[in-house]
C-alpha cells in the first residue's frame, strides 16, 4: 500500500512540490533559527562560563553626592585589599576572596605602545578568572609578597608588542615602571559585553597598588562561592560583612554594586529562551501552514480519486483500510516536506557557518523535532482527507470515475 | 448447481431533496454457479442499482440477499469487503485501471486487501494476465494498452482471488464490436469453468450470449423470473 502510495504521490510531482512547499519553508526556517538561537545561547554562556558561574564580582557604588554637592570624581577608594579576607573568613560559602585593581592603561615595549587593561590581582585572583600560563608561567604568592616587578600578557598585548617573537623574559613598560614579562595568558575570547579578554597586562596586586598605581584601594573583589547554589545567599553575606565595616560619613553603610554571575547566567539564558520561543512560534506557524497545505492539497486529491476509491471498495478495501491509505499518504506527504525542510535547513546552517563569522550550533533537536512534528502532524490532519475518502458512496464513485 | 446469489423481495429508494425515487421496488431472482445472466432494462430502470446491491456496494432498504447460502443482508463492512475481495471480480465499463501502473501491479490490487498476505502474489497475477491472454503485456501500463486489452486487464484483475461470482456493468460498452466479442468470449468461458456471471447491458445482441436474460422494468423483474436450473 505504501508503494502505491508513493507511485500515486510520485505520479503527481507538481502538485506534491506544492504541497509540502510551505511545510518544507516552514521547517527549513525553524532549523536555521534555531542554528542561530543554540549558537547565540553557547557563545555567552561559554562566556559567562569562562568567567565562572560561581563568582560574585563586588565593586564599590560611586556616591553621587557627597556633603550635598555632586561628586566630580568617579573613583571610588572604598574597598581594601583587607575586605577580600574579611569575606573569605567571615562567610564559611565563600571559598575564596581575591582583591583586584583594573584601570585602562598603556603598555611599551621597544617603541611599540598598546592600549591595554592592568589587571593587578592576587595569584588566587589568577585561579578564579581563569587566567593560566600558554607560554612561561604565572606569578605566585611570593612574587607577590615581595612587589616583583613581573607581568603576565594577554595574547593581544603580546601580539601587539612583539608580533610572532615569544615576549617571554622581554620587558614592558607600564607608566614608567619597566617589569618583566614572565609568561603569556591561554587564550580567553571576550566577556559577555564583548572586550577582548586576551587585552590584558596581569600583575601581582601589591606591585599594581603601590610600584604602578601608588593607590591604597582596590577596584574590585572577586568571591568564590563553595557551590553555585550558595551564590545568592553569598551575596546577602558579603553585602553584610561590607556594610559593617564599611560606613559613610554620615553613618549609613556604603552601597556596592554586585555582579552575580549566576544571575547573569539566568538573565542571558532568560533572552535566549525568548529567541528559542520566538523560534518555535515561527515553527508552530509553519506547521499550521504546512497542514493547510496538505489537507486542501488531500482533500482535492479526494475529489479527483472518487473513481479510484470506489474500485478499491469494490476489490475488497474496507472502510478502515481507505482511511489508512490517505492517513499514511498525508503522512508521507509530511514526512517528506519535514525532511526535505531539515535537510533544506541543514544544508543552509551549514553553508552559512562555512562562508559567515555565524557562530551556528548543527540543530539536530531541531531537526529531529522538526521531521517529528511534521510526521505527527501529517497523521493528524490525514485524518480529514480519509474521513472524507470513507464516506464516499462507491457506487457513485465508479459512476462518475 | 448451488445458488450462488438467491435475492427475495429487493427493494431500493433514493432521496434527493424532498423527492424520493423508488428504483427497485420488488425484485426476486437466483443464479447458481455455472450460470451465465443478462440483465436489461431501459436507462434508469435500476439495472446497475442492482448489480451494486449484488456486489454489496450498496445496501438495499427492505429485501434478504443470500449469498452462497449464507444471508449477508445486514453484515458488516468488514465482512462485506472480505466477501467482494474473495468471492466477487468486477468489470466496468470504463475498465477502472489505475493510472501509471503496470497491468501486473492492477491486477494485484486486490491481493493489497486480502485478508492473509499472499507471498505468490505476482505469479498470480501472471497467470490470471495469462488466462486473458495478457502475460506479455504484464509490464505496460493502461495507456500503452487498447482498450479491449484494458478490459482483459480489468476481468484478471477480478480473476486474481478466482471468485465464484463476476459481476460485469456493460463491459462491451466501451469496445470495438471485435473487442467487444473478445470479452464476452471470456465471460462465457469464465461461466463454463463454473462461475456465476452477471453481465448488464442494454444491448439485446451482448444479453443473447447469456444463458438467462432478466429484463427489469418498474422495479420488478418483467421477465425472465426466477430460475432454479441452467436452460
Amino acid at each position: 500500500m505504501l508503494r502505491l502510495s508513493i507511485r500515486l504521490q510520485l505520479a503527481h510531482r507538481r502538485r506534491t512540490v506544492l504541497s509540502v512547499a510551505a511545510l518544507l519553508l516552514g521547517v527549513a526556517t525553524v532549523v536555521v533559527m534555531s542554528a542561530v538561537a543554540q549558537g547565540a545561547e553557547r557563545r555567552v554562556i561559554e562566556r559567562i562560563r569562562a568567567m565562572g558561574t560561581d563568582l560574585l564580582v563586588i565593586q564599590a557604588a560611586p556616591a553621587p553626592v557627597v556633603a550635598g554637592r555632586a561628586r566630580q570624581r568617579t573613583t571610588v577608594t572604598t574597598l581594601r585589599p583587607q575586605d577580600a579576607d574579611i569575606i573569605a573568613s567571615g562567610s564559611a560559602l565563600a571559598r575564596v576572596a581575591a582583591p583586584a585593581v583594573v584601570r585602562s592603561t598603556v603598555a611599551r615595549s621597544g617603541g611599540r605602545n598598546s592600549p591595554t587593561t592592568l589587571l593587578g590581582t592576587t595569584s588566587d585572583g589568577l585561579r578564579i578568572q581563569g587566567i593560566t600560563a600558554q607560554a612561561g608561567r604565572v606569578f605566585d604568592a611570593a612574587e607577590e609578597r615581595e612587589l616583583r616587578r613581573v607581568a603576565v600578557l594577554g595574547a593581544t598585548v603580546a601580539r601587539n608588542l612583539f608580533g610572532d617573537a615569544s615576549p617571554v623574559g622581554e620587558t614592558v613598560l607600564i607608566g614608567r615602571i619597566p617589569l618583566e614579562v614572565i609568561g603569556v595568558m591561554r587564550r580567553r575570547g571576550t566577556d559577555v559585553g564583548g572586550s577582548d579578554l586576551d587585552n590584558t597586562v596581569a600583575l601581582p596586586l601589591t606591585t599594581a597598588m603601590r610600584r604602578v598605581l601608588n593607590v591604597p584601594f582596590i577596584d574590585a573583589l572577586f568571591v568564590q562561592a563553595r557551590s553555585v547554589r550558595d551564590l545568592d545567599q553569598l551575596e546577602r553575606e558579603a553585602r553584610d560583612l561590607l556594610a559593617q565595616r564599611h560606613r559613610s560619613r554620615s553613618g549609613l553603610p556604603m552601597e556596592f554594586v554586585v555582579r552575580n554571575q549566576a544571575v547573569l547566567l539566568r538573565t542571558e539564558r532568560g533572552a535566549t529562551a525568548a529567541l528559542r520561543g520566538l523560534t518555535l512560534g515561527a515553527g508552530a506557524l509553519s506547521l499550521v501552514v504546512g497542514a493547510v497545505g496538505i489537507v486542501a492539497v488531500m482533500l482535492l486529491s479526494v475529489r479527483e480519486r472518487v473513481g479510484e476509491i470506489a474500485l478499491r471498495r469494490a476489490v475488497g478495501a474496507r472502510l478502515t483500510d481507505i482511511r489508512l491509505q490517505f492517513v499514511l499518504e498525508s503522512t508521507l506527504l509530511a514526512g517528506a516536506g519535514g525532511a526535505a525542510g531539515v535537510l533544506a535547513g541543514l544544508a543552509t546552517a551549514g553553508l552559512t557557518a562555512l562562508l559567515g563569522p555565524w557562530d551556528l550550533v548543527p540543530p539536530w533537536t531541531a531537526a529531529l523535532v522538526g521531521l517529528g512534528c511534521s510526521v505527527a502532524m501529517g497523521l493528524v490532519v490525514g485524518v480529514i482527507p480519509a474521513v472524507r475518502a470513507a464516506r464516499l458512496d462507491p457506487a457513485v464513485g465508479l459512476r462518475r470515475g | 448447481m448451488p445458488d450462488v446469489i438467491a435475492v427475495e423481495h429487493l427493494a431500493k429508494s433514493y432521496r434527493k431533496g424532498a423527492i424520493i425515487t423508488e428504483v427497485l421496488k420488488d425484485v426476486s431472482f437466483t443464479v447458481h454457479a455455472g450460470e451465465f445472466v443478462a440483465i436489461m432494462g431501459a436507462s434508469g430502470s435500476g439495472k446497475s442499482t442492482l448489480l451494486n446491491l449484488l456486489g454489496f456496494l450498496d445496501r438495499p432498504d427492505r429485501g434478504t440477499y443470500r449469498f452462497e447460502g449464507a444471508d449477508l443482508t445486514g453484515a458488516d463492512d468488514a465482512t462485506l469487503s472480505t466477501v467482494r475481495n474473495q468471492r466477487i471480480g468486477f468489470v466496468f465499463q470504463q475498465f477502472h485501471l489505475l493510472e501509471r501502473t503496470s497491468a501486473l501491479d492492477n491486477v494485484m490490487l486486490p491481493l493489497l486487501y486480502a485478508e492473509a498476505d499472499v507471498a505468490d502474489g505476482a505469479a498470480r497475477a501472471r497467470r490470471a494476465l495469462a488466462l486473458v491472454g495478457l502475460e506479455p503485456r504484464a509490464d505496460h501500463e493502461p495507456g500503452e494498452l487498447s482498450g479491449g486489452e484494458q478490459q482483459r486487464v480489468a476481468i484478471a484483475r477480478a480473476l486474481i482471488n478466482d471468485p465464484v461470482l463476476i459481476l460485469a456493468d456493460e463491459p462491451t460498452g466501451s469496445l470495438d464490436a471485435k473487442s467487444g466479442a473478445g470479452v464476452l468470449e471470456l465471460l462465457r468461458s469464465l461461466a463454463d469453468s463454473g462461475r456465476a456471471i452477471i453481465l448488464v447491458t442494454h444491448d439485446r445482441v451482448v444479453a443473447e450470449r447469456a444463458d438467462r436474460i432478466l429484463v427489469i422494468a418498474d422495479g420488478r423483474i418483467a421477465s425472465g423470473g426466477p430460475v432454479s436450473t441452467k436452460p
